[in-house]
């Protein structure tokens, strides 16, 4: 299983803050961001980066494995 | 002694982050610092109250990365940040830091450069409560 979190106007636009994707050998960061953004369009329109087990990932093509806890975030407005 | 990088709750004390910086150097000839506030005024709307939600384990790992990036950068002697999460309201902390250099250029540039990347960086985000109702903040440039 992949966890997805969400924070802040993503997670309001899903009305979740977490998400579960079922893994599957060969799965890349893109399918679960396909998946997700299918699902709820409207939260993916601000979706600007993605995070893998708590790092930036810019290279969408990122193998996965079983347990990743990946992350789909709008721009920051921290500080 | 409190850790240089913080993420709470609770509001923190200048003095305190500073004389922390002071006792990691006696080198230190010039410390520069921002102190960044809760505005009770936005976009044209009164704003009573800001609250933040955070990835907070990604937050505090990018918060250490980039004061240690910082130290790198510009050769600190030591740099502390702090950044509230909750609720914030207007007039009131939100983020506080500090660069210790041996002389102030760096410490002033370190300074500017960590607010600078910690916006562009850190996985936190603003929302604003006005009397029309709560806003996510979008980010100026």
């Amino acid at each position: 299983m992949i966890k997805v979190l969400f924070f802040g106007p993503v997670a309001e636009r899903i009305g979740n803050n977490q998400a579960a994707v079922a893994y599957r050998p060969g799965i890349h960061l893109q399918d679960v961001r396909d998946e997700l953004a299918a699902q709820y369009p409207q939260a993916f329109e601000i979706v600007c980066f993605a995070a893998a087990n708590g790092e930036h990932v810019r290279d969408m093509s990122l193998p996965l494995a079983d347990n990743s806890e990946v992350a789909f975030m709008a721009r920051f407005s921290g500080g | 002694m409190k850790p240089a990088v913080r993420i709470q709750q609770e509001d923190f004390s200048q003095d305190e982050e500073i004389r922390a910086l002071q006792a990691s150097s006696k080198r230190m000839g010039g410390i520069a610092t921002f102190l960044g506030c809760a505005r009770d005024f936005s976009e044209g709307r009164e704003v009573s109250e800001i609250s933040f939600d955070a990835y907070g384990s990604m937050a505090l790992s990018e918060l250490d990365k980039l004061r240690s990036d910082a130290i790198e950068k510009f050769g600190l002697l030591d740099a502390r940040i702090v950044h509230r999460i909750g609720t914030v309201k207007g007039g009131e902390n939100i983020v506080f830091i500090a660069a210790g250099a041996e002389h102030r250029v760096a410490a002033l540039e370190a300074c500017r450069w960590m607010i600078d990347e910690l916006k562009q960086r850190v996985p936190i985000w603003k929302k604003e409560t006005t009397p029309q109702g709560e806003a996510w903040v979008t980010p100026h440039p």
